[in-house]
């Protein structure tokens, strides 16, 4: 009986801490029945200098959450991916003893893989164009490496792992291919302090466009006037993220999809 | 009024998603099934989010309408002021967006945690392998 006293206490418990949430978030006036009318105060902010080239803090893209997420908190952006990479790596500490072996498991039925053959060629261009045109449309690096990394999954599932490995997709090939993202995004973010120190002007780690107060930038316009609009770090960003994620999580996927017996072998070690 | 109803319905049922993840996490015994009640739990939540951006009336995508790689015209003050009346909140979903990937990469430290426990114990029964680690 001890036990259901402890399980009856807990449900209680749960209960107060969401009827408590649940009452503070309408009484703060942020969950309201109906939604309020307008945005709030900062939101509107955001939508208003994201791509209004006469403000100072603008960011030269269309795309506001994107411009949010790589120039206003990019910093916290660089910190968030540091946290991916550490439980992708803590991940593969776990499996540390096994080699990738190119087994022949032939996969599922004749149609499973037909079908899963026609989709993988569609998957990663959908991914790439997700990534690509992060600062234009909805979406962007992280966005475009997930759904990357569901190609992977699905090769793995209905092909078998030694489709993947069989065709080079080593471990050591993988974690290259994620610290190439990785040190993609660490150039971007102090290429704009690099370039204000050479100039002996004032710059910051993770700047974008140009201020009036740190007169360097990345530009938006790749052949002047009427050319192609890349609205500065934000296109970097996005690529070197769509490659850090996509192979960090197919790197995963893959070692997780590896045979029973190479798994004991390693946590035995 | 239907309106107003439709946002209860969407409130109560998310919360009721909530409650259910929470009580399968604590109380079923099988690792396997707390994983998935995590991540639904870790949805629903990221859900809520995104919910807490919406506004009433019409409304459309936190992204300026129009512009393309090669056709950019940069915006008047009429339209960025007509643009941020119609579209969402973009502050959570920027939160969103990371919260999503990261939580799919401890979803898998988690699942590569659990696969080792099984290999080492033969079961995902938390109780079972408390049993065995006593022992």
């Amino acid at each position: 009986m001890k036990g259901a006293a402890r399980d009856a206490a807990l449900a209680v418990l749960a209960l107060v801490v969401i009827l408590g949430l649940l009452v503070g978030l309408a009484r703060t006036g942020t969950l309201a029945v109906p939604p309020p009318e307008g945005n709030r105060p900062l939101a509107d902010k955001f939508l208003k200098t994201t791509y209004n080239w006469t403000s100072d803090l603008w960011s030269a893209s269309p795309e506001v959450v994107t411009s949010i997420l790589w120039d206003y908190r990019g910093l916290d952006t660089v910190y968030e991916t540091g946290v991916f990479f550490l439980a992708i790596i803590g991940a593969i500490a776990l499996v540390r003893g096994i080699k990738t072996p190119s087994l022949r498991w032939r996969g599922m039925s004749v149609v499973a893989r037909t079908v899963s053959k026609i989709t993988l060629v569609a998957i990663p261009v959908v991914a790439a164009s997700i990534a690509l045109h992060g600062h234009l449309t909805p979406g962007g690096g992280f966005q475009g490496g997930s759904v990357f990394a569901v190609a992977s999954l699905l090769a793995i599932v209905a092909l078998g792992t030694g489709f993947l490995t069989g065709r080079g997709w080593s471990k050591d090939r993988l974690l290259a291919f994620r610290t190439l993202g990785l040190l993609l995004i660490a150039l971007v973010a102090v290429s704009a302090l690099i370039l204000a120190l050479l100039k002996g002007e004032m710059g910051y780690i993770m700047q974008n466009q140009w201020k009036p107060w740190a007169r360097v930038g990345l530009g938006y316009l790749f052949g002047g006037g009427n050319g192609i609009l890349y609205s500065g770090s934000l296109f970097f960003l996005n690529l070197a993220e769509f490659l850090a994620v996509s192979a960090g999580l197919s790197l995963v996927f893959i070692l997780m999809g590896l045979p029973w017996e190479s798994l004991k072998g390693g946590a035995s070690e | 009024m239907i309106e107003a109803a439709i946002w209860w319905y969407i409130y109560s049922l998310t919360l009721a998603i909530v409650v259910m993840s929470l009580y399968g996490m604590a109380a079923r015994p099988n690792l396997l099934k707390k994983l998935i009640m995590f991540s639904i739990l870790g949805d629903t939540a990221n859900l809520m989010a995104v919910m807490l951006g919406v506004h009433s009336g019409l409304i459309q995508p936190p992204v300026f309408p129009g512009i393309s790689f090669t056709d950019h015209p940069l915006p008047g003050v009429a339209d960025l002021e007509s643009f941020a009346r119609t579209a969402v909140d973009p502050i959570p979903q920027v939160l969103v967006v990371t919260a999503i990937v990261i939580g799919l990469a401890v979803l898998v430290f988690l699942s590569y945690v659990a696969m080792l426990l099984y290999a080492k114990y033969g079961t995902l029964d938390v109780r079972e392998i408390g049993r065995r680690r006593s022992e």
